[in-house]
């Protein structure tokens, strides 16, 4: 089996060495010393700008002079770059409409599926160029990338690239895209430690989305549960070590390997 | 067609001993309990239990708007739905919604909408459902509350909370937390929320007739009040998180 491309250069931000634990909600005050500190993500200066508030329910974060909120809930934004699993739902000859868990559904233009080739002799090869919707079926599962994104437009993919394209098999299940970090783990330690322990391929994509698949249906059953885990003790310190130990003793239990 | 009981009101709103008809004093708040994240289906969601008053609220978004030419180009837009159940009230509530149940919807997507950044979202829509499932005055209140939580719970971004409570004048005398009877039997009825970022006032009905100095105090009292009912507010929100924390600490200490 085809060894899965891992999505790891976003770092781990529920553990850094400053986040604290602490918990804020809309509106509170996160600091009143405005000289020393600049709102960064997820704040915002009030009216008369002597206070610092947060604008999510999340954790409080800081990074040098910089304060932060990591928030626990929120939706996904597409950014330029992106690898993301999309569910194609509609199609109509000049383009497939794709499901990508945003607030807009994204395009997927039939050019951005075929690999052009180069023309020769100035002739171009028209068999390679299939300008019509006929390669993907409403309910394929693309792996694919994200071209262009704002927030005024519908965000543009392609399946040209290493990785991309149509998975077949397979599980997709879905969880809360801010706590996609928390499942990688700083450096892909998480990730890593539930590949090791199940045996499954796992494809990480930042809209919230898992693509897994197994040898086996119970390993894969074990591993949706662990991710389900995951998720809801995303805020909780210590949770790479509590997951190994819970697998290994859900493996004892079951009885698989 | 013969009433079971009759709709009298009380001719005195309060006991001899001082306290009101449910034994409440001038200034105490209802019992009230919330709770977050409890339709699972919802993008946030949330529950309050505000005396008798039952309210469920759920929040979508941001998503397509339909029908869409109600979406605006350089802008999101906040859409409430209050309803209220058929069972909700004494008399049978007609399901179809009326004049009140738009009004209402309205003035809680007005009482919102300063807090959130709908420039953020523009072409889409979030949708707020309020269903009310037990009614015993001060409804819209309730419902601005528990919208503001379910809008927390959702992840959208906010800039702060908002509290709304009623308070008036029943006998002569001011008072917070008006309850259904009340309401209707009392002298005046002012419905207040307060967004707490910068303080400021989102929403001020007023029925009835009161002093302007009457209204100083009483605005006076509606603040005090409001700031219990947001510690409650951010306890919810923070309690689902720290529970999850608490058991697997109790896991932790039970293993040791």
């Amino acid at each position: 089996m085809e060894e899965e491309e891992q999505i790891t250069q976003e770092d781990d931000e529920f553990e850094d060495e400053e986040t604290s634990r602490e918990l804020v909600v809309p509106g509170e005050v996160l600091t009143e010393e405005v000289q020393d500190f600049i709102p960064g993500r997820g704040t915002i200066f009030n009216k008369d700008k002597t206070k610092i508030i947060s604008l999510h329910i999340g954790l409080k974060n800081i990074n040098k002079n910089y304060i932060n909120v990591i928030p626990l809930r929120g939706i996904y934004t597409p950014q330029p770059g992106d690898k993301i699993i999309a569910i194609v739902v509609d199609k109509n000859p000049v383009k497939y409409k794709c499901d990508i868990n945003a607030k807009d559904f994204a395009q997927l233009k039939p050019r951005n599926t075929v690999k052009r080739m180069k023309s020769r002799m100035g002739k171009r090869n028209y068999e390679q160029d299939d300008l019509s919707t006929e390669k993907f079926d409403i309910g394929d599962i693309l792996i694919v990338k994200v071209l262009s994104a704002d927030r005024l437009n519908k965000p543009e993919l392609t399946t040209i690239g290493k990785y991309l394209g149509k998975k077949n098999g397979g599980i997709v299940i879905s969880i809360d895209p801010p706590k996609i970090p928390r499942l990688i783990g700083r450096n892909g330690s998480m990730i890593k430690m539930l590949k090791n322990l199940t045996k499954c391929n796992i494809f990480v994509t930042q809209n919230g989305r898992v693509w897994i698949k197994g040898d086996n249906i119970a390993y894969e059953r074990l591993l949706i549960e662990a991710i389900y885990k995951i998720e809801r003790e995303a805020h909780t310190t210590g949770l790479t070590d509590r997951m190994q130990l819970f697998i290994e003793n859900e493996k004892k239990n079951r009885g698989i390997e | 067609m013969v009433l079971l009981i009759k709709d009298e009101y009380p001719e005195k709103l309060f006991q001899e001993n001082g306290k009101r008809l449910d034994g409440r004093d001038k200034k105490e708040l209802r019992p009230i309990k919330m709770e977050v994240d409890v339709l699972k289906n919802a993008d946030g969601s949330a529950y309050i239990e505000w005396g008798n008053n039952k309210i469920f609220a759920a929040v979508f978004g941001p998503r397509e708007v339909h029908p869409h030419h109600l979406s605006k180009p350089d802008k999101g837009i906040l859409r409430v739905f209050y309803r209220m159940a058929t069972y909700s009230v004494f008399d049978r509530k007609r399901p179809a919604p009326g004049r009140r149940e738009k009004e209402i919807s309205m003035i809680i997507a007005d009482c919102l909408e300063p807090v959130l950044f709908l420039e953020l979202y523009p072409g889409t829509a979030f949708e707020i459902f309020i269903q009310v499932i037990d009614a015993d005055g001060g409804t819209r209140c309730a419902s601005t509350t528990v919208a503001s939580l379910a809008l927390a719970d959702a992840g959208i971004p906010m800039k702060s909370l908002v509290t709304a409570l009623a308070v008036g004048k029943i006998d002569g005398e001011l008072v917070v937390d008006l309850s259904g009877i009340e309401d209707k039997a009392g002298e005046a009825d002012l419905p207040i929320a307060i967004t707490w970022f910068n303080d400021e006032i989102s929403l001020l009905q007023f029925d009835g007739e009161m002093d302007l100095s009457e209204l100083d105090t009483v605005l006076k009292d509606a603040k005090e009040a409001a700031k219990k009912i947001y510690e409650i507010q951010v306890n919810t929100l923070k309690n689902k998180y720290i529970s999850i924390q608490n058991n697997i600490e109790k896991e932790k200490g039970g293993e040791d």
